[in-house]
């Protein structure tokens, strides 16, 4: 081919589909910042933070599923159950309530995995179906209402509302959870397979790797993840609902394709998930200052995934576009 | 291999027994809640059925043709809130002085059509896969419903568009014939017309139709649109019911309609299956939603009977065992 300069080629090449997201994360803070000068100070950096630590968890977990080339859909579900089960067992149990909400996360993260694996059903139906089995359960449990965390539960969550030396607990929480999921993928085992399982499945599954245990523990990982970041919600609002969780589905798996994670597995990871988590929040406390309709954040959101997804996926690995 | 799906399906006897099973289940589910309270059976109860099987299964009639060529539709209910909205504002309402009448209506289910349509651009066009694109169609759709009705629920003043659900004829609301009249237009698609073959055939083998002749990309997204205007009508009938639209008159009705189609017996790798077995599956998850009520179960758990079903479904299809790889 003779042609001098492909906009296409560039966008394809490995090399600027990993800078693209950085670029546009650096790009809206200066045209903030001009908007706004000002803006970028330790109190409301700290505060963007703070907001963007719930959809950063939750997003690190969908990482892991879509990193294996599947996808969690439940997660909007899990998180909303953890909060309900927070909610509801706060006054009983005190503390204990955190890990119970949170093992809950785990277990159907397990079952989800178990489904797709096992059972042999496609991760985005699977997922939906636990989902709504999450769902169902978490009106049942609070009755189709949401809980408020009254005065006595409250004593028990005001540490993930504090701060230490300035830095709200949940960026620290957050920053511990981005780092063990960073350092997981990059330096064990398990996650060295699920990189290559994303990469090409029967080269991995040739390769002696137990794929199926696998995409269990990421599937696993994407359920805990997705509990703490609705027990870290149900903290912030002081109120755990079956609902709580639901306009963060599309918010969590945009955060991943726009921090540059092909939906078709095997490239990306949590660095640039904390981008991509970044550039959503930015676009949203942009959009409100720019005075777009807060009703409209959802189409900008699902037409900013569309045009994600078309720029980062790797169209080789799909035999047949369904 | 020796899959426990596979086995459990290879123990119930394989392909011939496994296109019967959803009747059956029909049956044995008609049956025991009969049993357990006769009211089930009583003529207001089976009317009352009907009516609750009148947007589900019209939805699902446009869900089938997708899930048949292998793909998926999660716009559903994004779809249906964007014509119940388009209704809504343009007939005769309490926000707005329109008042088009049926205009409205026409306008409703060209919206819905639109965005199947879309759908179907972003899949064949940007080459998405259309779980992604239609996530995505599903935020718009539901955004710019949310956004039109200013966040509020809008009433539906037009008698004669609310006549759909509360004028009978023949004993049934009008909805119903409605949702009866899209699955016998469906039947008539699927096993009648061209565009109904070569949904099969794509879903079947898509290398293969297209060896054959198939134009893939245009059949695609005339099935997305297809889809679309079946959301389109359930999205007026839906409006007709409730007498308003609101920004939750789309939730749990995705998950409502992939468990009809599941359950029914299309299997989800395409190319098997079909609106017939799609009405058995309707009338399964709305028998089973009645009887639940009726036995005095708490409605909040139906979601979960629903995932259980959807898994229990696919699982059992044998289809499944032949893949090795699933994503």
């Amino acid at each position: 081919m003779n042609e001098p300069f492909s906009i296409k080629r560039v966008f394809e090449g490995k090399w600027t589909q990993g800078a693209i997201p950085l670029v546009l994360l650096v790009g809206l803070l200066l045209i903030i910042e001009i908007a706004a000068p000002g803006f970028l100070t330790g109190e409301t950096v700290a505060l963007l933070f703070a907001n963007t630590a719930v959809l950063f968890i939750l997003a690190t977990g969908v990482t892991f599923a879509i990193l294996l080339g599947g996808i969690d859909l439940s997660i909007q579900a899990v998180a909303s159950l953890a909060s309900v089960i927070l909610a509801q067992l706060l006054p009983s149990l005190g503390l204990a309530a955190f890990p119970v909400a949170i093992l809950s996360g785990l277990a159907f993260g397990v079952l989800s995995g178990v489904v797709h694996v096992k059972l042999r059903v496609p991760s985005f139906v699977a997922t939906l179906a636990t989902g709504g089995v999450v769902t169902g359960l978490a009106l049942w449990v609070s009755n189709g209402r949401a809980i408020t965390i009254e005065e006595a539960g409250r004593e028990n969550t005001a540490w993930i509302n504090a701060t230490v030396i300035g830095i709200p607990v949940v960026v620290l929480i957050s920053a511990v959870i981005g780092i063990a999921a960073f350092l997981a993928l990059r330096y064990t085992r398990f996650g060295r397979q699920a990189i290559a399982v994303g990469a090409g499945e029967p080269a991995a599954w040739a390769a002696g790797i137990n794929v199926d245990r696998t995409k269990i523990i990421a599937f696993a990982a994407s359920g805990m993840l997705a509990a703490i970041a609705g027990v870290v919600l149900a903290a912030r609002l002081s109120s755990g609902s079956p609902v709580l969780a639901n306009q963060l589905l599309l918010p969590a798996i945009a955060a991943v394709i726009v921090g540059g994670t092909a939906i078709t597995g095997g490239l990306g990871g949590v660095a640039r998930t904390a981008v991509g988590a970044l550039i959503i929040s930015i676009v949203r406390i942009g959009m409100t200052f720019v005075g777009v309709n807060i009703f409209l954040e959802n189409m900008v959101f699902g037409a900013v995934l569309i045009a994600a997804v078309a720029i980062t996926i790797d169209r080789s690995k799909i035999a047949v576009i369904k | 291999m020796s899959l426990i799906p596979g086995r459990i399906a290879t123990f119930f006897g394989g392909r011939r027994w496994r296109s019967l099973a959803p009747l059956a289940v029909l049956i044995v589910l008609c049956v025991l809640i009969a049993i357990a309270n006769p009211n089930f059976i009583e003529l207001r109860n089976l009317v009352r059925l009907a009516n609750s099987a009148a947007v589900p299964l019209t939805l699902a009639m446009g869900l089938t043709f997708i899930i048949l060529m292998g793909s998926i539709d999660l716009a559903v209910e994004g779809t249906l809130s964007v014509a119940a909205m388009v209704l809504v504002l343009l007939a005769a309402n309490d926000g707005n002085g329109n008042d088009y009448g049926w205009w409205a209506v026409l306008a409703a289910v060209a919206a819905g059509t639109a965005m199947g349509f879309v759908s179907g651009l972003v899949q064949t066009m940007l080459r998405i896969p259309s779980f992604m694109g239609t996530l995505g169609m599903w935020f718009i759709g539901l955004g710019l419903s949310v956004y039109m009705l200013g966040g509020t629920a809008i009433k539906l003043n037009d008698a004669s568009i609310r006549d759909l659900a509360l004028h009978r004829f023949l004993g049934l609301p009008v909805a119903v014939w409605v949702a009866f009249g899209a699955f016998l237009f469906a039947t008539v698609i699927q096993y009648h017309t061209k565009l109904g073959r070569h949904i099969l055939a794509i879903g079947g083998d898509e290398d293969v139709a297209k060896l054959s002749g198939v134009n893939v990309v245009r059949v695609r997204i005339t099935a997305f649109a297809l889809a679309g205007f079946f959301f389109g009508i359930a999205g007026v009938l839906a409006a007709a019911q409730l007498g308003q639209s609101h920004a939750v008159i789309g939730d749990g009705r995705l998950f409502a309609a992939v468990t009809a189609v599941v359950v029914g017996g299309t299997a989800l790798t395409g190319g098997e299956g079909g609106v017939v077995n799609t009405l058995i599956g309707v009338l399964i998850v709305t028998v089973l939603a009645n009887g639940m009520i009726l036995l005095g179960i708490s409605p909040y758990i139906q979601q979960t009977v629903q995932g259980l079903m959807i898994i229990a479904a696919v699982a059992l299809s044998l289809d499944r065992v032949r893949l090795r790889i699933v994503k």
